[in-house]
């Protein structure tokens, strides 16, 4: 397989398993917890290194995962008090945790090259390179099937959950009174949010995780009022903005990630004018022409 | 579900497609060599030791920190279809060792600069650590690149044996021009008065021309430039400034100056007046337009702005 191809190939997995479980990231209003943990991760980084005393322990990656789950996991909590809003409890979690990470490398391992990029490579120009050795055999770039495993946990997850997500996710109180807990389906749901951060980091880069968790769904999200609708649509989205990023950085010779990260804004943008239900146009027609109504009225009452 | 079975179905293709996976490597003699170096210092050393036999491609470009390269297309390319990686080591290419060694195992030809060196001739950034990483800036040793040149003559004969005799004449003629600007840099330098020979910095690049040619070397930030230089260090090197009299420090093309900036505010706060003497190419060579572009002519520009910094 050519070299567009694989790249291509990867980039397409891992945006469709990003994408699943944004969809209801998107629905949740706390798309920002991916970005949270493209940060937080480098403190489990930097606990495991203290730890292990090596850059290439595989031990490095867990712990990223770790604190990944710990860090939607606190964001969870701080929401379920109701005390304050999703976006504050990603506030408070997300700084502490990237602090401490910052403070414990400048206090204990100033001289030693210590960050997210020394074990997450996360490039997605060189993921071909990366190749999975089984029995001797080259079997295909590694991140594509660490991701295609990833994909294959998450669509699991949604398949066999998916009435009870859809109800936790528009109605947790109706959802607690049928008698199943909304927290485990959400504390399950973030341990796959943290997973899937972690792995895509490592495949493709901190950018496109956020790219890919909430661009696609937020796309397909004005386009439907129907989860299952919402779901396919957000996987199209995702093949179309990383198929056309990765053929147009190989036109324009730069870099892919960003090129990925560029198409996704564009479609977005694309359909948040042009969605013909809940764009910005036909907000702006309704408006203009409830206004009109209101207008007649008053003239007719006067 | 339908979904499900339409995302398992893909998935399965997709392994299926992945499975099929073959690669061409043809090494034709007629055509010269790909040549992909990382750092511009290396992609100069390869051009002149390879000479008309190599193409280098250089993936990281002018005034570009290591740390923030980002590969664009054709460096992707470039890596595909290179014959011989040539890499500094050391950790300074932290992201893509990895690649470069799974390169190694497909056979693909590696040059580590690194592999050069005893591990006796490397530099810990301070002894008392536990979890010791050499200092990969081991282009500011004159002597250390000498090294350096003879063995990356030696790795491309190996790979290219017919033309062994062509490579080494060019290193040779290289080792004579570098013994040249040994001569030069010992000869300005004698223009610095000896208790002003401190060399201040944004980040630790240059311990090993200071071990060389007998300068102090301080570096705000430490050897990696993504850590930030905390309040602490700012102070405490203001302080240095102040006790041993130093009144120029330098900016780095490829590091941020704006911890440098806040480091003369805070000797200035002291009453003592540092002037930001110049900008010198630690990670990367300069440009044409600098006239930096090659090993020899950074190294003299570096020379001349240190030199004419501290010599007043």
């Amino acid at each position: 397989m050519s070299m567009i191809n694989e790249i291509t190939l990867i980039a397409i997995v891992v945006a469709v398993a990003c994408a699943l479980p944004g969809v209801f990231l998107v629905l949740r209003g706390t798309t920002m917890v991916s970005d949270a943990i493209t940060h937080t991760v480098l403190l489990g980084i930097v606990l495991a290194f203290f730890v292990t005393q090596d850059l290439n322990s595989p031990l490095l990656m867990i712990g990223a995962t770790l604190v990944g789950v710990a860090t939607v996991w606190s964001i969870e909590a701080l929401q379920q008090t109701k005390l304050l809003s999703n976006d504050a409890a990603i506030g408070i979690v997300f700084p502490l945790f990237f602090s401490i990470a910052i403070i414990l490398i400048t206090r204990y391992a100033g001289n030693v090259h210590l960050d997210e990029d020394s074990v997450l490579m996360g490039e997605l120009a060189f993921a071909p390179f990366r190749r999975l050795m089984l029995f001797g055999l080259d079997v295909g770039p590694r991140a594509l099937w660490t991701m295609l495993v990833i994909l294959l946990i998450n669509s699991l997850f949604i398949g066999l959950f998916y009435k009870e997500l859809k109800i936790t996710t528009f109605d947790a109180g109706f959802a607690a009174a049928l008698g199943f807990s909304p927290v485990l389906i959400h504390y399950g749901l973030m341990t796959l949010v943290s997973l899937t951060a972690v792995g895509a980091y490592d495949s493709v880069g901190s950018i496109l995780v956020v790219g890919f968790m909430v661009g696609p769904p937020l796309a397909a999200f004005l386009l439907t009022n129907k989860l299952h609708i919402m779901i396919g649509l957000t996987a199209v989205m995702a093949v179309i903005n990383s198929t056309a990023g990765v053929r147009l950085a190989f036109m324009l010779d730069t870099t892919i990630a960003g090129m990925i990260a560029v198409v996704t804004g564009v479609t977005t943008l694309l359909v948040f004018v042009f969605s013909p239900e809940k764009g910005l146009i036909k907000a702006t027609v309704n408006r203009k022409r409830e206004q009109k109504k209101i207008d007649q009225r008053l003239k007719e009452i006067s | 579900m339908k979904w499900v079975k339409g995302l398992a179905l893909m998935a399965g293709v997709v392994s299926l497609a992945a499975c099929g996976n073959e690669q061409a490597d043809e090494v034709s003699e007629d055509n010269p060599l790909n040549v992909v170096a990382t750092t511009s210092m290396i992609a100069d050393l390869m051009e002149t030791i390879g000479g008309e036999n190599v193409s280098v491609e250089g993936l990281m470009g002018p005034g570009v920190d290591p740390h923030d390269y980002q590969p664009s297309t054709s460096d992707v390319n470039a890596m595909s279809e290179a014959d011989i990686v040539a890499y500094n080591g050391l950790m300074l290419e932290e992201r893509f060792v990895e690649v470069f060694e799974q390169l190694d195992e497909r056979g693909v030809f590696t040059i580590v600069m690194a592999d050069a060196l005893n591990e006796g001739e490397l530099l810990d950034p301070e002894e008392d650590e536990e979890n010791l990483e050499y200092d990969p800036h081991i282009w500011f040793s004159v002597s250390h690149w000498e090294t350096i040149t003879a063995y990356a003559a030696d790795q491309l004969s190996e790979k290219d044996p017919d033309n062994e005799d062509y490579y080494q004449e060019n290193a040779e003629a290289y080792l004579v021009e570098l013994g040249e600007l040994r001569t030069y840099i010992e000869e300005r330098i004698e223009e610095v008065p000896e208790q002003s020979r401190y060399l201040v910095t944004a980040h630790d690049a240059f311990q090993y021309f200071g071990e060389e040619f007998n300068f102090e070397v301080v570096g705000l930030q430490g050897l990696n430039t993504q850590t930030e230089a905390g309040t602490g260090d700012i102070s405490q090197l203001a302080d240095f400034l102040v006790d041993n009299e130093i009144n120029a420090v330098f900016v780095e093309s490829s590091v941020s100056p704006r911890n440098i900036e806040a480091l003369i505010e805070a000797a200035g706060s002291r009453g003592h007046e540092v002037v930001n003497a110049g900008e010198l190419y630690s990670d990367a060579l300069g440009s044409e337009e600098d006239d930096a572009e090659t090993y020899l002519k950074m190294y003299r520009a570096n020379i001349d702005t240190i030199v004419d910094g501290l010599a007043d």
